[in-house]
């Protein structure tokens, strides 16, 4: 079975009736795995379509989750259940529940690292204290104001008053938590959490890859969040030193907010500022005054120092980045597209009224962006099929508009495997205009490949 | 991905029912169950599938049935009429399927249980209608028409499938405004199949309840005992668990009857 990954949880939905016996063959261990390798902050399995189970059927999955959380730290449980269902899966485990419940995917959302939209008010309750504090901590650090209700009574009450909170939080259960360096984007800048003691470990656990790709697609602003963060030995001060440096060859810059310097000496704080990186005591800080956010690089693309150019091998695998493209917009449009021209040069748009964009990197084998103009109303048509409906609402197209870039940066995974070339993807950006998508791209040389679909033009541009 | 001309294709594609099956029905249909045996023995393919069906382990007979009177005899006008229905379905399974990891043992396996099963609600409920008995039959028709129509754009619907939780039928529909239940119409329109065949069988969609409270009832019925039959592991490995989206609420009010009747604790 495969899982759908959004928002940093991959989130399987078997369907139907669950026991020992089928358990094992709705799930197994490598769908998990191969999960986890996604980078994704939590693995849940949805009980949303599951109209019977017994203590067999869970304890196949809960003995998976605990497996590769042994080997990932993630999160793991079960999500998308009513009362019945959560005082079942509580009456089986009673005392004895290492993993977490999450009454819907929203919720969920809320305890993950990579969800963005931060601040919301929650109204949280359950019975045992202990669980109660441990939500409204991990709702803190995440950016939310938990309002936790004490009583039964207490949390009737405040239920009824209407529009005080954006999510009501019950028969929801933490179990261990995750504790990676997950990476979220909010707007343009991507955001670190690291926690605990930072040591030389901070090499292996932090993807350097995905950030110098990520570098490259054009992030600028690369945020850690270290609310969490106890203490730090010389090898990991070492570590963000030379982050910055690399950094400030793309003329980025890196922020930690929320960093106490109680137990970590203050010579380690000069240094890192004489390496560039900024601190703050709130991430509002940053985020939430678009002045700085705009300064900091998060809104614009600054001179890339090292620009690179297109070359041989990029070229000649460009019918596959074609092909991935065209058929993905093809599938998802159900209409056809024809090739008007391909040239090399740097990104021309004749046109920039009603049209949006969106990128994506790929690193490995061979690296590079790909870069996409849709009209409007093709990404519209393009979208309508994951969303169900017509909808002008922006935000959602180019939510959308990124899961359709991944859908392209999957195929083109799965086409360049077939030659033995192993490329991984970034995540993809989404610009609401031109202009800001011509920041980025400045006047790097790539190929242009100008596209028609039913008449309106679509463009695809490779480049490095 | 799929274009209504792709669907229109399939449809005409389909051959009318075979002649000796429509005078079979129609001799079962009038009762006339000796001589429905006789025109039966002449189709050879109709004769194995019936022996092979009949002698499964859910239809419980002891020793083998092999005469194919013996086999109308034993299973009465309306479970002969549905198992001629079978048959008539099977010629339109592809010899190898792509999309789903079946094969036509597999199938043929979905179809005896779904039938068996269908018979024994339909007595829990107090049925004893032909045409209800056979409107299971066309329930997998679904399947087909899916392979048909998807077996190529395997790696498509996979992509799709690992951003967002679409089943195939929301795909087609979305696409074509068709879903997987008005094809299974279309056939048994072209098939001369009863009316209240396709009607049960498109509320057993989950997502189309009929305005008629009997056929709704029994759409329920079929839609909780399809998910009930895919969530068997040889089902869930042939991966058409998902294949559709399963309503929960819609079968909420017939569930706990439901586990009584298939001891389900």
């Amino acid at each position: 079975m495969r899982a759908v990954v959004k928002n940093g949880i991959g989130i399987f939905t078997p369907q139907g009736f669950l026991d020992g016996n089928n358990g094992g063959i709705f799930l197994s261990l490598e769908d998990i795995q191969a999960t986890a390798k996604l980078n994704v902050d939590m693995i849940l399995v949805s009980l949303k379509k599951v109209v019977f189970f017994n203590r067999n059927g869970l304890d196949v999955f809960v003995k998976m989750f605990i497996k590769v959380r042994e080997e990932k730290s993630i999160t793991v449980g079960f999500c998308d259940y009513d009362l019945k269902k959560y005082n079942a899966i509580k009456n089986f485990y009673k005392n004895d529940i290492s993993f977490s419940l999450f009454a819907s995917q929203d919720i969920a959302e809320l305890f993950a690292s990579s969800f963005k939209n931060k601040n919301k008010n929650v109204l949280l309750y359950n019975e045992d204290k202990s669980q109660r504090s441990a939500m409204a901590i991990e709702l803190h650090d995440g950016g939310h104001n938990p309002i936790i209700a004490q009583t039964e009574d207490e949390f009737k009450t405040k239920i009824n008053t209407l529009n005080t909170y954006d999510v009501i939080i019950e028969n929801t259960y933490l179990g261990q938590m995750g504790q990676n360096i997950a990476a979220r984007v909010t707007g343009n800048a991507i955001i670190y959490t690291v926690s605990s003691f930072l040591d030389a470990d901070i090499g292996n656990t932090f993807n350097i890859a995905y950030h110098n790709n990520s570098l490259n697609v054009g992030f600028r602003l690369f945020i850690f969040d270290a609310y969490k963060v106890v203490s730090m030995n010389v090898h990991a001060l070492n570590f963000f030193s030379r982050l910055s440096s690399s950094a400030a060859e793309y003329n980025a810059t890196i922020c930690f907010v929320g960093m106490t310097f109680d137990k970590i000496p203050e010579a380690f704080k000069e240094n890192m500022e004489d390496s560039g990186i900024m601190f703050f005591e709130q991430m509002d800080d940053i985020l939430g005054d678009k002045e700085l956010l705009a300064e900091l690089g998060a809104s614009s693309a600054a001179v890339i120092k090292n620009k690179r150019v297109i070359n041989k091998t990029i070229v000649s695998e460009l019918p596959k980045f074609i092909d991935a493209t065209v058929s993905t917009i093809e599938m998802m449009t159900n209409s056809t597209a024809i090739k008007e021209s391909a040239e090399i040069q740097a990104i021309k748009v004749q046109d920039h009224t009603d049209k949006i964009a969106s990128s994506i990197g790929f690193y490995g084998d061979m690296d590079g962006i790909i870069m996409l103009i849709f009209p409007k109303d093709i990404a519209k048509k393009a979208c309508q099929l994951l969303i169900g409906e017509e909808t002008d609402d922006l935000e959602l197209i180019l939510d959308t508009l990124g899961e359709l870039v991944n859908i392209v940066g999957g195929k083109m995974k799965t086409l360049l495997a077939d030659q033995k070339i192993n490329i991984n993807i970034t995540l993809p950006r989404t610009y609401p205009d031109i202009d800001s998508l011509l920041e980025i791209s400045q006047d790097r040389k790539g190929v242009q490949v100008d596209l028609a679909f039913d008449n309106d033009k679509f463009l695809f541009f490779l480049t490095r | 991905m799929i274009t209504n001309e792709q669907i229109t294709d399939f449809i005409q594609k389909i051959p009318p029912a075979p002649k000796t099956l429509q005078v079979t029905i129609s001799l079962l249909n009038n009762g006339e169950l000796t001589k429905a045996a006789q025109i039966a023995q002449t189709d050879l393919a109709l004769k194995s599938y019936l022996k092979s069906i009949v002698n499964k382990p859910i239809y419980g007979f002891k020793n083998e049935v092999s005469d194919i009177s013996q086999i109308f005899g034993i299973l009465g006008v309306s479970s002969s009429q549905q198992t001629v229905y079978n048959y008539m379905m099977t010629l339109l399974s592809p010899k190898k399927w792509k999309l789903f990891k079946l094969k036509e043992s597999t199938f043929n396996e979905l179809q005896a249980k779904l039938s068996r099963r269908w018979k024994q609600i339909l007595v829990h409920l107090d049925i004893d209608d032909a045409e209800i008995e056979s409107a299971i039959t066309l329930l997998p028709a679904s399947i087909i028409v899916s392979e048909a129509l998807f077996n190529h754009k395997k790696a498509d619907v996979d992509i799709l499938r690992s951003v967002n939780n679409l089943d195939l039928n929301t795909i087609l529909s979305r696409l074509c405004d068709l879903d997987l239940f008005d094809i299974c119409e279309k056939i048994s329109k072209k098939w001369e199949m009863p009316p209240k065949i396709a009607q049960i069988v498109q509320a057993s969609s989950g997502f189309k309840p009929s305005d008629d409270e009997e056929i709704n009832r029994l759409g329920k019925w079929m839609h909780l005992l399809l998910f009930y039959e895919l969530s068997q592991p040889m089902f869930i490995e042939a991966e058409l668990n998902d294949f559709i989206e399963f309503q929960i609420d819609y079968v909420n009010d017939i569930y706990d009857d439901f586990a009584t009747l298939m001891e389900i604790s």
